[in-house]
């Protein structure tokens, strides 16, 4: 169960830490002015700048017990939790293999793998559906467009 | 009138068959993301933009624009038959939409709702023929303060007027400034904010932002409230949609009122969602049978599709004669342009008139064919909703992965695309504001550019930006609007000192 503040201190701590290293970073460039005028990093600095202290502002908002966060205190319970990992970990999973095993393979078996393994349809179905998925991608990307999508460590190694 | 005379030609261009195939395969390829959840306009364009390479720029716009009216009709499409938003813009049109197709009477939400979004949509380009060209005739003398003034006004809008917790808009705004500085800076050449990842020199495409943002964030949000799709009949009786029309105009009042906020909201980048919430509240408030909404009344439905649509139309104005896309979706389709080879801006209105002109019309004919389609397919997409959700989502997820691959065959695009999703979800959740980034990615360069070149021309001065009354008024403008929030939580505490203060928004209220 994740309380919605929660939720808003762990995205206030995510900004304000892409803020950070925003500004940092920027130094790099040199902020201020120059011969050539405004230095590279300026803007980027700014913007961190900016970034960092909306989302200090945002974090105490969370923590302060405000009477509309107050109304939602659950954001996500542990059903929806599930159901969102029950989608993003399988994708994720997806994506890892893709340097590995290639988008079509990768795809196939991702579609076969959410819709066999949980019992959604049957085997065959599943089966068909995963190998109409990579056809498919063929056929729209490699053969209408030219779009070569990569095909994988595994095929190199066998020579496609 | 030679705007008149310039829409006909458009019209020469416009109607020719290769072009009405385009606006018939657009308006359908939209209605399809539309009715998705998950998949919405601004994902939808940009999975199309690739494809559109190789197109003349009049014949990929208008492919661009159709698919984006066919995405903002079929979000409606299935707020009404199974209260399910397919876009975030639609969510006001479930209010009313689904409790009367619930009560027997789908044909008649949906015709309304149709018939309010024409009307809006047709007001929309009705603006944009005729003020567009004069925007961007007073747009051709700017110089670089006078754009980014317009810049800085557009941005402070979205913080103003955008119906999100201000604080949360100027993050989110800024995270995309941030993101759209990565990689090579234009200037001066030197590689900024890669933080040692070689492959981040080439910069974040606007396009793996929203895939991730709009694509896998919002397959997350679907994906957490397990909706059952029971459909109420999807079944036209063709003589109530005439009658349905026919009985608009005696909401004349709502129509006109929620076409100019729709307007308003879109030209100033409110953006359609922020419209359509703006534009419902209102008619709550103001209408005689207001205690009823909610409960399936006319004005309930006209109301937010109104606005939607003409926010969602009149969002290209400041597009093409400024460069300043109004919503989400037009600042992918001005991405598309630059990627074209074409300038987004004042000059487009006089070196690309065939360009220009034939979009206008487009919209027009592309408008007209999507009313017709969205009806006459109405039976197919309901169908559509009941494959069940488990199947569609991995195929959404394998469209996302692919269309960030493709925008330039990198794998690093994908990974970035998965992270955007876990930002999307979160910043949905909480309720920050997407359309903003996806605006600051698209524009920052040249929000920057414009800021550093007004600084070389004074010097380092910031005087530049008061130094005439036309780019003070903008700059004034933009400081009010930003100020708003902060002055209207003031006369709030002011009046009811014991208050406690709220975060909560309109959209947010409406939502909880």
């Amino acid at each position: 169960m994740i309380s919605r503040r929660a939720l808003e201190l762990a995205t206030a701590v995510l900004t304000g830490g892409f803020g950070v290293s925003v500004v940092v970073s920027s130094l790099d460039n040199g902020i201020g002015w120059s011969s050539a005028g405004v230095d590279a990093g300026t803007f980027p600095f700014l913007t961190g700048i900016i970034i960092v202290l909306g989302s200090l502002y945002n974090l105490v908002r969370g923590v302060l017990p405000v009477a509309s966060l107050a109304n939602v205190p659950i954001a996500i319970t542990p059903i929806e939790l599930r159901r969102l990992a029950g989608l993003f970990v399988p994708a994720a999973i997806f994506v890892a293999a893709i340097p590995l095993a290639g988008m079509y393979v990768a795809s196939s078996l991702y579609v076969f793998a959410v819709l066999a393994i949980p019992r959604h349809q049957s085997v065959p179905r599943a089966l068909a559906m995963a190998a109409a998925t990579a056809l498919a991608l063929y056929v729209v990307f490699e053969r209408m467009f030219q779009v070569s999508l990569p095909h994988g460590a595994l095929a190199a190694a066998l020579g496609f | 009138m030679d705007n008149l005379s310039e829409l006909l030609h458009g019209f020469t261009i416009a109607v020719t068959v290769p072009h009405l195939v385009l606006m018939v395969v657009g308006v359908l390829l939209g209605i399809l993301v539309g009715v998705l959840p998950g998949l919405g306009a601004p994902n939808g364009v940009s999975l199309l933009l690739p494809l559109t390479f190789g197109m003349q720029p009049v014949s990929a716009i208008i492919l661009l624009s159709s698919m984006y009216w066919g995405a903002l009709f079929g979000g409606s499409v299935t707020s009404i038959l199974f209260n399910i938003p397919g876009e975030p813009s639609s969510v006001a049109t479930t209010f009313d939409g689904y409790p009367m197709a619930r009560d027997g009477r789908p044909t008649t939400a949906l015709a309304t709702a149709f018939g309010s979004a024409a009307f809006g949509a047709l007001i929309g380009v009705i603006l944009i023929t005729f003020l567009a060209s004069w925007v961007a005739q007073v747009a051709l003398a700017f110089g670089p303060a006078e754009y980014f003034a317009v810049y800085f006004l557009a941005f402070a809008s979205f913080v103003g007027m955008g119906g999100a917790a201000p604080i949360k808009t100027v993050v989110a705004l800024a995270i995309g400034f941030a993101i759209a500085a990565i990689g090579i800076d234009t200037v001066s050449g030197s590689v900024r904010l890669t933080m040692g990842v070689d492959e981040l020199v080439k910069g974040v495409s606007f396009v793996v932002a929203v895939m991730g943002l709009f694509g896998i964030g919002e397959l997350l949000v679907a994906v957490e409230e397990e909706f059952h799709a029971r459909a109420v009949s999807s079944k036209i009786d063709w003589r109530e949609v005439f009658r349905a029309v026919g009985r608009l105009p005696r909401h004349g009042v709502a129509l006109l009122r929620s076409a100019a906020i729709g307007c308003w909201m879109g030209i100033t980048p409110g953006g359609p969602t922020a419209a359509s919430f703006m534009s419902y509240g209102i008619a709550r408030r103001f209408s005689r049978r207001g205690r009823y909404f909610g409960t399936g009344e006319v004005e309930g439905i006209i109301s937010p599709e109104t606005a939607d649509h003409a926010a969602g139309t009149s969002a290209l104005l400041p597009m093409l004669s400024l460069g300043i896309p109004g919503s989400a979706t037009a600042a992918v389709m001005m991405g598309g342009l630059m990627i074209w080879g074409l300038n987004p801006g004042p000059m487009l209105f006089v070196d690309q008139k065939d360009f220009v002109w034939g979009l206008i019309a487009s919209m027009y004919v592309g408008n007209i064919v999507a009313v017709a389609l969205v009806l006459l397919t109405v039976p197919v997409f309901a169908a559509l909703m009941r494959i069940p959700f488990v199947v569609i989502a991995p195929l959404i997820v394998i469209i996302c992965v692919v269309g960030a691959y493709s925008v330039s065959n990198s794998y690093l695009d994908v990974v970035m695309m998965l992270g955007f999703g876990i930002v999307g979800y979160l910043f949905k959740k909480l309720f920050y504001p997407l359309a903003p980034l996806v605006l600051a990615i698209v524009i920052g360069d040249k929000a920057e550019d414009a800021f550093r070149q007004s600084m070389l021309m004074s010097k380092g001065s910031l005087g530049i930006f008061f130094a005439n009354k036309l780019v003070t008024c903008l700059i004034m403008a933009g400081i009010a609007l930003l100020l708003l929030p902060l002055v209207l939580q003031l006369a709030r505490l002011w009046r009811k000192p014991a208050s406690p203060a709220t975060e909560t928004t309109a959209q947010e209220k409406v939502i909880i």
